[in-house]
């Protein structure tokens, strides 16, 4: 449409043109090339030569700029018109270098502009386009192999490979395809000698089954069964399910129930089934399998062994479910599930084990220890008995009865490992275990047992009281009461007082008695108070204006929206007409062009521009001076917290 | 062209004329060659390239990687792509794995310019070895005080075999390959010396260019430099034929006669210069006004002179002499990414304005010039251009090269150009072949690659 007009209008009004389709198919932010803009840059190009020689000025003076995403969609069209037009390629590989310059960046000096990301994937589909220009066209053009053989072996750039690749993968599949094809035609093979042995055994397993199952049914039938008393006690049970569940009690107690007479029968029939089922029902299978896929010169063997094995397979699962029916089925899953308890077992039994040890280590911070007391008067580092041992010492003596009434209780702590114990301990440099590490142990570097004594004390045990924090209580403006719990004060209702059902505060009265005692601390309370209902209906005005903004925004992109979508429909008429909207064509196009530049121009600026992200936006406040001291102050008090931990015999 | 061999069959054009038009013409259409290809075997950027002198079939490098190969560039080893791509691989390759190769870089190899049977190399190991070519042993060895940079030998020469040195040190060194010593040293840069070039005119005359700026002439029978070329020293253009030049120079002299003391002195001059074999010191001397006074003093020892000794023929290093065919004038190029055109008799810089861009700096470059002296061929960072010797105009750019050209080599023979650069490749550059050739060739050989040609799918 628009190249037929373009035709009329002859090489002055023509290279306008081409440019400008340039130049509106690179502006844009989409990850490829508008497809009605490259075909009618094609077929522009196509009609004229002088045309196909602007495209390639401008396309490369469009390389140069500097933004990855217009190189980008620039390089797309280059490769489009690099495939199709031999005059293009003569006039491209000219300045081959240059295009790899701007397209690879493999100049240390002049690497690839902005967007980052765009810049990769420029970069990638740089070189993939090299490699493919150089296998169709290489041939024809030195520049090409040249900037091939530049790029792979100077700058050791990773080409994709794309066709030697394909190539390869062709090949691994046929030499599968040939190996799969060997493999069945050697089965076929075996299958064909050991066929009749194969089925004289498959029978014979049959025929043994079949055995153990007569004996079990005339046991069977010796059995009397219950079947007269069926109907009557129907009658009782009209629910359905019940009498489902009934049936099928019944049904199992006609069963032949193993009992020491027929066990024999019936472990012979287990292991028959087994055998069943493991090892001829999954061959038959796979023999089927391997017929079907092999593919031989003389069918009729195949078809006949096929058919005989389908038949046998159904044979096989018919004696299968009867197996099962008899009773000696479902060997697999109960096997299964005793497994399954088993383990269930062990876990618990290891859970309870887990359990005593954290028990036990309770019991062993439980024993009380006086603060002060030297070390050596007490060892309680051996668990329950030396506790129970010691409450039997206990009740002989009373002394020790009142000092151990009046020690505070200690906290479990792995100090309690070496509690009382009066060895010296090795300096470990790097502060670890030694029992759970291999490492460098200078044993002259020791800390005599008083220094550990002396580290271990600790001078304040405090406890904080459990107290219950208040409800807020203050009304809200939905409804409801402020849940918040806070010490003294509420960051939104003020400080926390008394409050009856309905959040009005109790002490108002008592506040206003205080009043005429205290008339100074009235005033500041009062003023306290007006300037808190200032400041709340400040923060009323604020969210009505909030709400405002939004609506309008809203509004906004609403708007836009609408704007939009005419866009796409006038595009999409002109689309449609021809020739008759020509005349105010011109007109528009450059207003929308105009309109639509700006806007793509932004994002395309945009893409340059850095996001802000919420990693920014911390790393901006981390790097606020104050914060940042603030921070390394807290740093280095956890520094120190840790250095403390780590090296606890440094100290 | 038909109408040229029309011409040249009903004896319009001399033979002569004939050839040159056509070699005129070859030369204009220069391009990077598609079928031809010369597969480099080095490691390292290639410093020197030469086509031996006697048949004009092989061709020498010299590379980074010390390494130095020859190839033939007339017979291809195999061809590619259904005949199309002519692939010369080289016939040997000397690498450090030699057990006399060089250490470091090859940062020049000539050819022994008799025949093929020698080639030397100089190497930054500072040493310059001599090799058989048919055995690729080292025949001789000379031993440098510095890097070597560049080395050269008289082309014309019949009575001495003097390999020229330029090299890290300040002094010049002539290697005498019959008997296997210095046979002189010249002093009188004050810097390394990058480039050396034997005069075409005479076997006696060798050019030196130092990283001093000073283009010095040297005649080998007598002690010292007898020129220093002075870039303030100018004429302009091209000195005129004999007979119109003192044509004109009368016209000059009954014009004005101020102006006319120097082209008078230089008339004067003219009968001296055809009668003494010294002729280039003595025309020298007598072109400089400023020196004719002191002309007896200066020819015990011309070098001594600090006012003329001091003189500089660019601003910084020269990196790249060549002179013409003819040997009537030198082209040198200079750190300062200019080419200057001397007239080697007056000792003038003729002020033609090569429009150069730049050239690189760090490095000795190797010019070429063709053998009518009509274009010069320098290596421009990463391409190689054509200049036109008279005007300085650029007649024709190779780009091709990814990274800076160090080197070229005309063939004249072929009308082909060989570039070699920093990104280890040796190009081709020849004239198109006509598609009718190709077209035969294809036909000869029976198959055909794909066409390249339009392929519009839409």
């Amino acid at each position: 449409m628009e190249e037929e007009r373009e035709d009329g209008g002859g090489g002055g009004s023509g290279k306008v043109v081409v440019v400008g389709l340039i130049e509106k198919a690179t502006n844009s932010t989409r990850p490829e090339v508008d497809p009605r803009l490259l075909k009618a840059i094609k077929s522009v190009v196509r009609c004229s030569d002088y045309e196909l020689r602007i495209a390639s000025q401008t396309l490369m003076s469009f390389m140069k700029r500097d933004h990855s995403q217009v190189r980008y969609l620039t390089l797309l069209i280059i490769d489009e018109l690099f495939m199709r037009s031999k005059l293009f390629r003569t006039v491209i590989v000219e300045n081959l270098d240059q295009l790899l310059t701007l397209s690879i960046g493999f100049r240390r000096n002049l690497p690839l502009p902005a967007p980052q990301a765009v810049a990769s994937v420029l970069r990638s589909k740089a070189i993939e386009f090299l490699e493919k220009w150089k296998t169709s066209f290489g041939i024809h053009y030195r520049q090409l192999r040249l900037g091939f053989d530049y790029l792979k072996n100077i700058h050791r750039f990773q080409f994709p490979n794309l066709q030697a690749n394909a190539a390869r993968i062709q090949q691994e599949r046929r030499e599968r395809e040939m190996r799969t094809k060997e493999i069945l035609l050697n089965k076929f093979e075996t299958l064909k000698e050991s066929f009749s042995s194969l089925k004289d055994e498959i029978q014979s397993t049959i025929d043994e089954i079949s055995g153990c199952l007569g004996i079990i049914d005339t046991k069977d039938q010796n059995v009397p069964l219950v079947p007269v008393d069926d109907d009557d006690e129907m009658e009782e049970f009209r629910n359905s399910e019940l009498r489902q569940i009934r049936l099928d009690s019944l049904r199992e107690g006609d069963k032949v129930q193993e009992s020491s007479e027929n066990k024999v029968v019936f472990d012979a029939l287990r292991e028959l089934y087994k055998l069943l089922v493991t090892k001829h029902l999954v061959s038959v299978q796979e023999w089927i399998s391997v017929l079907i896929r092999v593919d031989v010169a003389d069918n009729r063997f195949r078809d006949v062994s096929l058919k005989e094995f389908i038949d046998i397979r159904n044979r096989l699962q018919l004696v299968k479910k009867k197996c099962e029916e008899s009773g000696c089925a479902l060997p697999n899953t109960v096997n299964n599930e005793d497994e399954d308890i088993w383990e269930e077992g062990i876990t618990e039994s290891s859970e309870i084990r887990t359990n005593k040890r954290s028990n036990d280590h309770d019991s062993e911070s439980a024993p009380i220890e006086p603060r002060n007391e030297t070390p050596c008067s007490t060892k309680v580092s051996n668990g329950n008995e030396e506790v129970s041992h010691e409450g039997g010492k206990a009740e002989s003596n009373p002394l020790r009865n009142n000092l151990l009434a009046a020690a505070p209780v200690m906290k479990w702590g792995s100090f309690l490992d070496n509690w009382g114990s009066n060895r010296d301990f090795v300096a470990n440099q790097r502060g670890l275990e030694l029992e759970g590490h291999w490492g460098r142990v200078d044993y002259d570097a020791v800390i005599p047992a008083d220094k550990i004594a002396e580290l271990n004390v600790q001078t304040t045990l405090y406890k904080e009281e459990p107290m219950e924090i208040q409800l807020c209580r203050a009304p809200l403006r939905k409804g409801g009461l402020c849940q918040r719990r806070d010490l003294r004060v509420c960051p939104f209702h003020g400080p926390i007082i008394p409050r009856d059902s309905e959040g009005k505060p109790i002490s108002q009265n008592s506040s206003m008695e205080k009043r005429t005692l205290e008339l100074g601390t009235d005033l500041v309370e009062k003023l306290a108070n007006q300037s808190l209902k200032n400041v709340r209906e400040r923060d009323k005005d604020e969210a009505k204006k909030r709400e405002y903004d939004k609506q309008a925004l809203r509004r906004a992109k609403l708007a836009k929206v609408r704007e939009h979508n005419e866009a796409v429909l006038w595009d999409a008429a002109v689309a449609s007409t021809s020739r008759s909207s020509a005349i105010g064509d011109e007109l528009e196009t450059t207003n929308r062009r105009k309109s639509s530049a700006r806007n793509k121009k932004q994002t395309l600026a945009s893409m340059l521009k850095k996001k802000v992200t919420a990693k920014d936006r911390l790393a901006q406040r981390l790097l606020n001076t104050h914060s940042r001291d603030g921070t390394i102050k807290q740093l280095t008090l956890g520094e120190d917290a840790n250095y403390r931990e780590a090296f606890p015999n440094q100290w | 062209m038909w109408k040229e061999i029309g011409d040249r069959e009903s004896g319009k054009l001399r033979p002569s004329l004939f050839s040159n038009r056509i070699r005129c013409n070859r030369l204009t259409s220069l391009q990077l060659s598609n079928h031809k290809e010369i597969v480099s075997p080095h490691r390292g950027s290639i410093n020197s390239i030469q086509v031996d002198l006697t048949e004009g079939r092989y061709l020498l490098s010299g590379a980074s990687d010390a390494s130095v190969a020859v190839y033939d560039i007339q017979r291809a080893t195999n061809y590619e792509g259904g005949s199309l791509v002519a692939k010369h691989n080289s016939i040997f390759v000397i690498d450090k794995q030699h057990d006399h190769g060089h250490k470091y870089a090859v940062s020049s190899a000539i050819w022994y310019p008799v025949d093929t049977g020698l080639f030397i190399t100089g190497s930054y190991d500072h040493h310059i070895n001599v090799w058989d070519t048919n055995t690729s042993q080292v025949v001789m060895n000379f031993k440098m005080p510095g890097k070597v940079y560049r080395t050269a030998m008289s082309s014309l020469a019949t009575s001495h075999m003097l390999i020229a040195a330029g090299t890290e040190d300040v002094q010049v060194r002539l290697c005498d390959i019959a008997s296997g010593a210095f046979a002189h040293t010249l002093s009188g840069h004050r810097d390394g010396v990058m480039s050396v070039e034997w005069s075409t005119s005479s076997e006696w005359v060798l050019v030196t260019g130092g990283c001093d700026g000073a283009i010095r002439f040297w005649d080998i029978r007598r002690a010292g430099c007898f020129c220093v070329l002075d870039q303030s020293h100018s004429q302009l253009g091209r000195r005129l034929p004999l007979l119109r030049r003192s044509a004109t120079n009368k016209n000059l002299l009954s014009k004005s006669l101020s102006s006319g003391q120097n082209t008078s002195v230089k008339a004067r001059a003219l009968p001296k210069k055809s009668a003494n074999s010294n002729v280039l010191k003595q025309s020298a001397n007598s072109r400089n006004p400023s020196q004719t006074k002191g002309s007896g003093r200066q020819r015990l020892h011309p070098g001594m002179l600090s006012s003329q000794d001091r003189a500089t023929a660019h601003y910084g290093a020269i990196i790249g002499l060549k002179g013409t065919e003819d040997g009537m004038y030198l082209l040198s190029a200079g750190s300062d990414s200019r080419v200057r055109l001397w007239d080697i008799e007056s000792g003038c810089n003729t002020l033609v304005n090569f429009e150069s861009a730049r050239l690189q700096t760090s490095k000795a470059i190797q010019l070429a010039v063709t053998q009518d002296s009509a274009l010069v061929f320098v290596p421009c960072m990463t391409a190689a251009k054509a200049f036109d010797v008279w005007s300085g105009k650029t007649m024709l750019t190779f780009r091709g090269h990814y990274e800076y050209v160090n080197c070229c080599c005309y063939s004249a023979q072929d009308q082909e150009l060989y570039t070699g650069g920093n990104d280890r490749q040796i190009l081709v550059w020849s004239p198109p072949k006509s598609i009718s050739v190709e077209v035969d060739e294809w036909k000869r050989k029976g198959q055909a690659p794909a066409p390249d040609k339009d392929n519009w799918s839409d």
